[in-house]
C-alpha cells in the first residue's frame, strides 16, 4: 500500500506541485529549519552540519508537505461527496 | 434571462467574497495540518532527507484523524448545523 502512494507522489504533474508548492508556507519552513537546526552562536558563520541539516529540514518538510497536500486533496473529495 | 448560478439572495460579489474566504480558510487548514502531523510524525534529528515508512504511514493518519476533529469542532460550533465542508 505504501509503495503506491510513493508512486503517486513522484508522479504528480508539474501543475500540481507548482500549485502545492505556492500553498507551502515558506515563513514556516524557514523558521522551523533554523528552529531546529541551528543552536550555536558563537560564530557568525553557519557551520556545516548546521547547513547540513537545514537541507534536510527543507527536502523533509517539502516531501512531508506534498504527501499532505495529496491526502489533504483526497479528504476534501470525500467530504464533497458525503454532502 | 441570463441563467444564474448563485443562490437567490446573494449578489455576484457576495458569492465572490465568500469563495475568498472559503478559500483563505483551506489554504489555513492546510498549513495548520501539515504543521501539526509534522511536529507529531517527523523526527526532528533529520539524519536524512527522505521520509520513512513510519513517518509516512503517521503523516496520513494524522491527517484524517486532523480532518476529522476539524469536522467535529466545525459541526459543534455551527450549532448541529450543516457540516461546514
Amino acid at each position: 500500500m505504501d509503495k503506491n502512494m510513493l508512486a503517486g507522489l513522484e508522479g504528480l504533474p508539474e501543475e500540481d506541485k507548482a500549485r502545492m508548492s505556492s500553498m507551502i508556507d515558506h515563513l514556516q519552513l524557514r523558521d522551523r529549519c533554523f528552529n531546529d537546526c541551528v543552536d550555536n552562536f558563537t560564530r557568525k558563520a553557519l557551520q556545516k552540519q548546521e547547513e547540513t541539516c537545514v537541507m534536510r529540514c527543507a527536502e523533509k518538510f517539502l516531501k512531508h508537505s506534498m504527501r499532505v497536500g495529496l491526502r489533504f486533496a483526497e479528504l476534501n473529495s470525500q467530504a464533497a461527496t458525503q454532502d | 434571462m441570463a441563467a444564474n448560478t448563485t443562490p437567490a439572495g446573494i449578489d455576484k460579489e457576495q458569492a465572490f467574497g465568500m469563495a475568498e474566504t472559503e478559500m483563505e480558510y483551506r489554504v489555513e487548514l492546510f498549513n495548520r495540518l501539515g504543521q501539526t502531523c509534522f511536529n507529531k510524525c517527523v523526527d526532528k534529528r533529520y539524519k536524512e532527507s527522505e521520509l520513512n515508512m513510519g513517518e509516512n504511514s503517521c503523516i496520513d493518519r494524522c491527517a484524517s484523524k486532523y480532518w476529522q476533529v476539524n469536522s467535529m469542532i466545525g459541526q459543534m460550533l455551527s450549532a448541529g448545523g450543516r457540516p461546514p465542508m
